[in-house]
């Protein structure tokens, strides 16, 4: 009982202890804030990502591929649901007689939206993308503007009045003040044989009628792509392989078991593809393998900082060190008369023991309650800051978010208190083993 | 006759100093009988506080035995000798030795802390508390309960740190000059409260003191010359 009597008396007595509690309060706070802000972010950008994608995709086809029997292939896999088959290729757009703008940074890899003058054209079958991927919903997205919105859901593609139509994203159509109907030109190029043998890059011209705005939550998808019927831009680039294809987007019944079905998709793409020359053709992953660079990039960014956060984490320890050791150095007075009265070297040591856990279970608990906190009211926080100092600590039109994302992880509540409940305890084991050390008739015969 | 409560058998204590041995105990025998009250004299350096600190099992001796009611105990595992003190041996020192951070009531409770679990104490803490305000009514100091010792006169925390001696019940007090740091009309209201209390109780007593008539009030005088003891009778 007297230790921990004794440790509370020694730590109300001395206020410098609360010092080494706000430091472990503050890394406790700062590692549950930070990491449920980063988790939280990291989700809406899956989410954002998976919005924007196809469960699975096949890709990488040679340029020999079929699509009939690909697609047939594919449709005996029990998982699958349905098939769009795209082609993906390359352009620019820009208004009849017009050059494109310069982009701001050449090569940087667009997070937040379509700078890139260059982009992506997908030639896709409007009917069977609308059942494979969100592409209806995208077409319906509440931002979009009515004066903006494709004027047949049905029919996004088809020509008017035998001019094909394409499709832009949102913010693209209107930072460049398009508007439904207006013509464009989309500049692309393909290779072709001379008749020397050689082979030689075509320029090719499509002259475009805006059919309207997408909106995913992506907003490097939107910027970066533009849609137009598959059956026109296969005739401009590959009027020679009426069955070409360049990419298969796959929807599946059970979303659980994409790795699975994506191997089996893998094996059964390869046979179909299969040329006797051990070369495996086409590439199957689903949405996750697609983009697993860009997630774990994001991944990586919160790894990165929980360093960091840990690195405060053990200053603030080292602060803890200091003030107990003082108390420690002034307090060894006292073990001549505790072992007098009956205490063991052990019980010496565990009185500081207490002191030090004392104070780190404190910082511990106060920092994940507060912390918590913080992360569940960090909307109304920002607004808050937004509002008495027009400070914006989170500019959330940046990331395409609607408010501050935070998920909050138990277990890596957990992982912290475990943590700064270790490094407490290393931090308290030294002087307490110090005091345990001390020799009690020094301080019986001193004075 | 009956056994001695604490005795010191062919005790002798040696420090090392570097490379030299420097002997200060060279074969004490000492015994201390139930009830009895002895003055332990010598001069300054000559080994008083050694044997005490022997005899109290907070210093090991480098050989000979120390006997608790007969039975060896100076090398009991650590833990053994912990609650042996607890239970059996009340110290009192020159300097008191209060923990500054608590009261006076609590600084006589911690006696009864020490050797209870926090759940035992909870249980027990009412009675702990009436048994502790009891002894330091006994002491006379029913009205500073509540001070810490940096609030307390020379006499008055000595006298605390009598209460906290007996609080746990011993059956032998070690008092190494418990008198040494107050003035002589303290001292001797000190004194008087100390002796009352140890004929009451019956506890032995052993007293370290310079003081030659103090010691004359003792049952019994020993006295420390050269790491040895020599008695002699002591009342007149
Ligand atoms: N840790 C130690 N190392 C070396 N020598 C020591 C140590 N502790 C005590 N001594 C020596 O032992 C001798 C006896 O010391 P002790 O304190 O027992 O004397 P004392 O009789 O109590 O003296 P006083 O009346 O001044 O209190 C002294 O000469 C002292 O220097
Ligand atoms: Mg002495």
């Amino acid at each position: 009982m007297y230790r921990l009597f004794l440790a509370v008396r020694y730590l109300l007595t001395r206020p410098i202890n609360l010092l080494g509690m706000a430091g472990i309060l503050v890394s406790v706070w700062a590692l549950v804030v930070v990491v449920s802000i980063f988790s939280g972010f990291l989700q809406q950008i899956e989410l954002h990502v998976r919005s924007a994608s196809a469960d699975i995709s096949v890709h990488e086809l040679p340029a020999w591929a079929e699509w009939t029997p690909l697609e047939r292939a594919l449709r005996d896999d029990p998982n699958v649901a349905d098939t769009a088959r795209r082609l993906v290729h390359y352009g620019m757009l820009s208004r009849p007689g017009q050059r494109p703008a310069s982009p701001p940074l050449l090569g940087r890899s667009a997070l937040h939206g379509g700078d890139q003058p260059f982009l992506f054209v997908l030639g896709i079958d409007a009917a069977a993308e609308a059942r494979v991927t969100g592409f209806g919903s995208w077409l319906e997205n509440p931002e979009i503007p009515a004066e903006l919105r494709v004027a047949d859901r049905t029919r996004p593609l088809a020509a008017d009045a035998g001019r094909p139509r394409v499709l832009v994203g949102l913010e693209r159509l209107q930072r460049e003040g398009l508007h439904r109907g207006d013509t464009v030109v989309l500049t692309s190029g393909r290779l072709q044989s001379e008749p020397d043998g050689q082979k030689g890059l075509q320029q090719v011209t499509l002259e475009l009628v805006v059919a309207g705005a997408f909106k995913t939550h992506h907003g490097g998808f939107d910027g970066n792509n533009v849609f137009v019927d598959h059956e026109v831009l296969r005739a401009a680039l590959f009027p020679d392989a009426p069955d070409g294809v360049q990419e298969i987007a796959v929807r599946c019944r059970d979303a659980a078991t994409l790795d699975a079905t994506a191997t089996r998709l893998q094996r059964a793409v390869a046979r179909v593809l299969d040329r006797g020359d051990d070369r495996a053709y086409g590439k199957v992953q689903t949405w996750r393998e697609k983009n697993g660079q860009f997630l774990a990039s994001v991944e990586h960014q919160r790894g990165l900082l929980k360093i960091v956060l840990i690195v405060i984490m053990v200053t603030a320890a080292f602060l803890m060190l200091a003030t107990l050791s003082m108390m420690v150095t002034e307090k060894t007075s006292d073990i001549g008369i505790l072992t007098a009265m009956g205490a063991t070297p052990l019980g010496v040591l565990q009185v500081f023991l207490a002191c030090g856990l004392t104070i780190t279970a404190a910082g511990v608990v106060l920092g994940l309650l507060l912390g918590t906190v913080t992360s569940v009211f960090l909307e109304e926080i920002r607004q808050f800051v937004l509002w008495a100092t027009s400070i914006d600590l989170f500019p959330l039109k940046v990331y395409n978010l609607d408010r501050v994302p935070c998920a909050i992880d138990p277990l890596w509540l957990l992982q912290v208190a475990a943590m700064a409940l270790a490094v407490g305890t290393v931090v308290s084991a030294w002087p307490a083993w110090r005091a345990a050390r001390h020799d009690p008739l020094v301080s019986l015969r001193g004075n | 006759m009956s056994t001695p409560v604490l005795a010191a058998a062919n005790v002798t204590k040696s420090y090392r100093l570097g490379k030299r041995e420097i002997p200060v105990l060279r074969g004490v025998d000492l015994a201390l009988m139930p009830g009895e009250r002895v003055a332990l004299l010598g001069a300054s350096g000559a080994g008083k506080s050694t044997l005490l600190h022997v005899l109290g099992l907070l210093d090991a001796p480098t050989s000979g035995q120390v006997l608790f009611d007969g039975r060896p105990v100076h090398d009991l595992p650590v833990a053994e000798r912990a609650r042996l003190r607890h239970e059996h041996t009340g110290f009192v020192f020159q300097f008191y030795h209060l923990i500054p951070e608590l009261t006076a009531l609590q600084n006589v409770l911690l006696a009864r802390m020490m050797a209870t679990s926090t759940l035992a104490y909870w249980r027990t803490r009412g009675a702990a508390r009436a048994a502790a305000m009891d002894l330091l009514a006994q002491v006379g100091l029913q009205d500073r309960l509540h001070h810490r010792p940096s609030e307390l006169s020379g006499g008055e925390r000595q006298r605390v740190a009598i209460a906290r001696a007996l609080l746990a019940e011993p059956k032998v007090v070690l008092a190494d000059e418990p008198t040494g740091n107050l003035d002589s009309a303290t001292a001797a209201g000190v004194v008087e409260l100390m002796f009352s209390i140890q004929q009451q109780r019956g506890l032995a007593f052993l007293l370290v003191t310079h003081n030659e008539d103090l010691a004359r009030r003792c049952d019994r005088i020993v006295r420390m010359r050269d790491g040895v003891v020599q008695g002699e009778p002591a009342r007149t």
